[in-house]
């Protein structure tokens, strides 16, 4: 420690910038910065703005005035389409998936991570290996069965093939993984029943993983498109995406559409704004896609 | 659960490679017709075409998508100053869905009133007509892929440009190196393994491209914006030919398997 003392700290030895560079280099990365994040945010603006604006007349300047603001478009948007009915229908698609998969992907990663039993490592690398298929590749296999099923057109068809979510089940078996054996070994020992460990120490201790793993399943079925468009063939069954991509190719006023689309960024926005921290940590630390 | 996996996960995932080998109709009858499905597709000009478009858009917008995260995840690096509300900023669009970025860009892109075109005309350029030109439509989605997505793998960056040790830094900087010299000799060196990840990720993703252009082009101008998922999903749902579309999902499989093989030996050969 003395001999660290001792020494008079280290200056790095670098030319000096001059005093005007520095700042002008200070100055220039914040605008670069300001001026991306304007960019990034303007598609949002113009989709609100004209939402927002009278629907006659041409966009510009019109849109950028205030005074002119209406709800015209949205409750026309709400009246000649179906949308009640697609939020619905995406509210139960993502919130009954979200429910399902946390309940699973913890079970089947418990058993993964902490019980024995035959042929674990043999399943363990199936599902690892069914991670690297890409969903386009089985999506003709998954609509015939789904078709033999008679489940086409259906919440059953929608819903009930997302939930074998191979990358959840993944995340919680490391995750469960790391908590230490004598837990569940005393609770054993101690005669606790199976279902017991499961609800009494299984799921207070995944707890924050189950936070994150919920709002990326969330927002996986929320933006789905492939799977909902083939699925929910009748208008009926179409969820929000599925329909604000129709509403776009009949003749529906822009205006409207963009009324539309405000709706349907509505929940994203909501997650994003309460959670925005628990997803971007998670992103940075497991790598996780929504 | 174990029965839902084997159902829904691992039942397609043979049944895509079984399906390819029989000529499936919708009628549910099905004949073992061996690789015929495979020289079919290879013999296939909208399979060729199909597949020169993914490619094309995968080379713009791999490129565009990677320097725009790398590009803002060194500016959040080095500006202090109010870092977690640019940062969400920028995550802002991914928490959204590609059709919604396809449908507002489409607006953008627009000939008549959109807004790129509005202010282009105050510059007095255009009116250009992004979306049905063959030589604009694919850089067009492309941007609006990356606008959609960059947040994500700008994280991922971020992530990896703050494990960069400062000592490392603070060693170059002694011994004289700039800036510039920094950044391309310790940080990027440092950052490979991350930056294979983003570019593994993104290249995949580019590959499986097929919201964007059902939303914003439908495949036109005369399929210049057709991809192979666009291929494989008028296959199954507009023709209902079940074998040769899971023909071209094993295809596609194959392309992802190998791109994340080829990238894993260039990039990340000494780690």
């Amino acid at each position: 420690m003395a001999q660290v003392l001792d020494r008079p700290p280290v200056r790095p030895v670098v030319e000096k910038p001059s005093a005007g560079r520095r700042t002008a280099g200070r100055l220039t990365l914040p605008t670069l910065l300001a001026l991306t994040a304007i960019v990034t945010i303007v598609p949002f603006a113009a989709m609100v703005l004209v939402a927002f604006a009278p629907p006659s007349g041409r966009t510009f300047p019109d849109a950028l005035n205030p005074a002119n603001f209406t709800l015209e478009n949205f409750s026309k948007v709400l009246s000649s389409s179906d949308i009640p009915r697609w939020t619905v229908n995406s509210l139960l698609y993502s919130l009954v998936s979200v429910a399902c998969v946390l309940l699973f992907a913890s079970m089947a990663g418990y058993a993964f991570a902490k019980k024995k039993f035959p042929g674990r490592e043999i399943m363990f690398w199936a599902f690892l290996a069914t991670l690297m298929v890409p969903f386009q590749a089985t999506l003709i296999p998954s609509y015939i069965l789904v078709a033999k099923l008679d489940w086409v057109d259906s919440y059953w068809g929608l819903i009930v093939p997302t939930l074998a979510n191979s990358q959840a089940v993944f995340l919680m078996r490391q995750f469960i993984m790391q908590l230490p054996d004598e837990l569940f070994e005393a609770a054993e020992i101690d005669g606790a029943p199976e279902w017991r460990i499961f609800t009494m120490i299984v799921l207070p201790l995944v707890r924050p993983v189950l936070a994150t793993l919920g709002i990326f399943v969330f927002l996986w079925h929320w933006n789905d498109f492939l799977w909902p468009l083939v699925i929910g063939q009748s208008g009926q069954m179409q969820t929000l995406t599925v329909g604000l991509a129709t509403l776009q190719t009949q003749a529906v006023p822009i205006n409207q559409v963009m009324a539309g689309a405000t709706i349907t960024v509505v929940p994203s926005l909501l997650v994003f704004g309460l959670l925005q921290r628990y997803l971007t940590d998670s992103i940075a630390m497991s790598g996780l896609k929504a | 659960m174990l029965v839902l996996f084997l159902a829904f996960r691992f039942l397609p995932a043979i049944g895509a490679f079984l399906l390819s080998l029989t000529d499936y109709r919708i009628s549910g009858k099905w004949d073992f017709i061996a690789l015929d499905n495979y020289t079919r597709l290879m013999s296939d000009s909208v399979f060729h075409e199909a597949l020169l478009v993914t490619i094309t858009y995968t080379v713009i917008f791999v490129p565009l998508t990677v320097l725009l995260s790398l590009g803002t995840a060194v500016l959040l690096h080095q500006v202090v100053w109010k870092r977690g509300f640019f940062r969400g900023v920028f995550f802002l669009p991914y928490v959204t869905s590609i059709v919604l970025a396809a449908v507002i860009w489409k607006w953008i892109y627009d000939a008549q009133d959109g807004l790129l075109n509005s202010v282009l005309g105050l510059v007095n350029i255009g009116p250009i007509d992004f979306l049905s030109q063959s030589n604009t439509v694919l850089p067009s989605i492309a941007v609006t892929s990356a606008w959609k997505g960059f947040g994500y793998s700008m994280l991922i960056l971020l992530a990896g440009l703050q494990a960069v040790p400062k000592s490392y830094l603070e060693a170059a900087m002694i011994d004289g190196a700039g800036t510039w010299q920094r950044f391309r000799y310790v940080t990027l060196p440092q950052l490979r393994p991350v930056l294979f990840f983003v570019l593994v990720i993104e290249t995949i993703g580019a590959f499986q491209v097929f919201d964007a252009m059902f939303v914003m082009t439908g495949g036109g101008p005369v399929r210049s914006s057709y991809s192979l998922v666009y291929f494989l999903y008028d296959s199954g749902f507009k023709y209902f030919d079940f074998g040769y579309a899971s023909a071209i999902g094993l295809v596609l499989f194959l392309i992802v398997l190998i791109v994340s093989l080829v990238q894993r030996r260039l990039v990340g050969r000494d780690d």
